[in-house]
């Protein structure tokens, strides 16, 4: 099994190139506001980023899309796939998740020989379904025999590390303050994946105001070192 | 769970260039005033009504609107939903929506009012043709409390589901839960008390218009946040983070006049009330 999760892991590092090093996801903006400056406001953001966006949106994506592929129900993955896509009603993030979710799925391809990768990327080139990192990487986990539960941490794990790299270039902080935050975060990630297994489907989609408007104000900042 | 506090049908046809009701059907604690006309449009004008003067405990309300092809209709409330404490059920407020081909529909409900332990679940279920306009407003703002907490409901959550020819363009999922959280900090409420939100849906919609809009908008204070953002389809929508419905409706009423104006060559007309 260990060396099956090993496999996961490539995808979760932070040098894995799918683009997540060029998106904010609106932490720019608080950064401009100079709201978040330091380590205890990165934390602070990250940690909503994390409770009220993530875990709703991507992180109960990723539980859904694992319990359809174990049922081999295709149709639900190509339906969360357009709810994915069209509850992220800032264009920026939708347009950035949307190219970092093709990105991934055409590099695992290159990976791994898998039908449901195939078939995925099939209907992406005819434009029946839109890409997203989060299906990618269930898709993978579920491939490679790990568990819902860890699948669906891992795929938290590494977007948080990736928005922890982003921090650190753009407030910026100092690389032991960077793998502070990441050790501090392990807590929080294991009690947002209990959250998870917790959440119904009613609750897919909760965004929080205050992150949303920030990730539609960055389209409108002239000066800028991310894409979202 | 079967019976609905109140119910309300409505559904809207042109008759030679006259928007003119095929079916009104109401029942309980909702209902609408007769047909006004604001202008020479032929768009038709119905004020919601809620005779009971609040939403309660465990109420269950309904509605169904339906606009036929070339149809104009605007609706509004005739004054803010309240909803007070609900100890054993939460209000649920369940809307869906039919738009045909050419047809046009502005739904403008004034504020809701989440009092003192309120907890109140909405969804809107829109179903558009190609071809059909939206435009939808709604905003949150917390009641007053006897000892003078900002945030005293318990929860508020508003779900709108949009469809476009059958397939889903835009979902939007909010849910404020001050109950469970502090609503005041950064990437919820940010310490403003009203949220606003606008959703307009029309083929005409082009990225010169949305830098226009942001223009007029945009903050130069801070006494408002706001973004605004293209949908997936042609569309956009706008939040806005303020202290008062005020400041919120003369933001919308601004970017409703340019939209009208913009799009069918006309002024909203202003929605009288009291």
């Amino acid at each position: 099994m260990l060396d099956r999760t090993l496999s996961l892991f490539q995808l979760c590092d932070s040098n894995f190139p799918t683009g997540a090093f060029s998106h904010s996801y609106g932490l720019e903006s608080y950064i401009q506001e100079e709201i978040v400056y330091n380590q205890e406001t990165f934390s602070e953001w990250l940690r909503v980023y994390l409770n009220e966006q993530l875990i709703y949106s991507d992180g109960l994506a990723t539980r859904l899309i694992y319990e359809a592929l174990e049922k081999g129900d295709m149709d639900k993955i190509w339906k969360m796939d357009r709810m994915l896509m069209v509850q992220n009603l800032p264009r920026e993030t939708r347009d950035g998740t949307q190219r970092m979710g093709e990105r991934m799925l055409n590099l695992v391809e290159s990976l791994y020989q898998n039908p449901v990768l195939s078939q995925y990327r099939e209907r992406i080139r005819h434009k029946q379904s839109f890409g997203h990192p989060a299906i990618v990487f269930t898709m993978v986990g579920y491939h490679l025999g790990v568990s819902q539960e860890n699948t669906t941490l891992y795929y938290l794990y590494s977007t948080v590390v990736n928005l922890v790299q982003n921090a650190v270039r753009a407030i910026p902080l100092g690389q032991t303050a960077g793998q502070k935050i990441i050790q501090e975060f392990q807590g929080d990630l294991a009690k947002a994946t209990q959250k998870i297994q917790m959440l119904n489907e009613e609750d897919f989609g909760i965004v929080s105001p205050g992150l949303e408007l920030a990730q539609m104000m960055h389209e409108r900042v002239n000066i800028r070192i991310f894409m979202s | 769970m079967a019976g609905w506090t109140g119910e309300l049908h409505l559904d809207v046809e042109n008759r030679r260039g006259k928007t003119v009701a095929k079916r009104v059907y109401f029942q309980g604690a909702l209902k609408v005033m007769r047909p006004i006309y604001h202008n020479n449009t032929g768009e038709v004008c119905y004020y919601i009504l809620n005779p009971g003067g609040g939403y309660l405990d465990g109420d269950r309300y309904r509605m169904n609107i339906k606009v036929e092809e070339q149809a104009r209709l605007t609706l509004t409330t005739q004054s803010a939903t309240k909803v007070y404490r609900t100890p054993e059920g939460h209000v649920y407020q369940e809307t869906e929506i039919f738009l045909k081909k050419g047809s046009i529909l502005e739904y403008i409900p004034d504020p809701l009012i989440a009092y003192q332990q309120a907890r109140y679940k909405q969804k809107n279920i829109i179903h558009m043709e190609k071809g059909a306009t939206l435009l939808y407003s709604d905003i949150i703002t917390p009641g007053w409390s006897p000892e003078g907490k900002r945030f005293s409901y318990d929860w508020v959550q508003l779900i709108n589901e949009i469809y476009l020819d059958q397939e889903l363009v835009a979902f939007d999922h909010i849910k404020l839960s001050p109950s469970l959280r502090n609503v005041e900090t950064i990437g919820s409420m940010e310490g403003f008390s009203h949220l606003g939100s606008l959703i307009v849906i029309g083929e005409q919609t082009t990225p010169e218009l949305l830098d226009r809009l942001y223009q007029a908008i945009k903050p130069l204070t801070n006494d408002y946040k706001v973004g605004l953002s293209q949908l997936a389809v042609k569309g956009f929508t706008v939040r806005i983070l303020a202290n008062s419905t005020q400041m919120i409706e003369s933001i919308f009423t601004n970017l409703h006049h340019m939209i009208s104006q913009e799009w069918f060559d006309t002024t909203p007309s202003f929605l009288r009330k009291y």
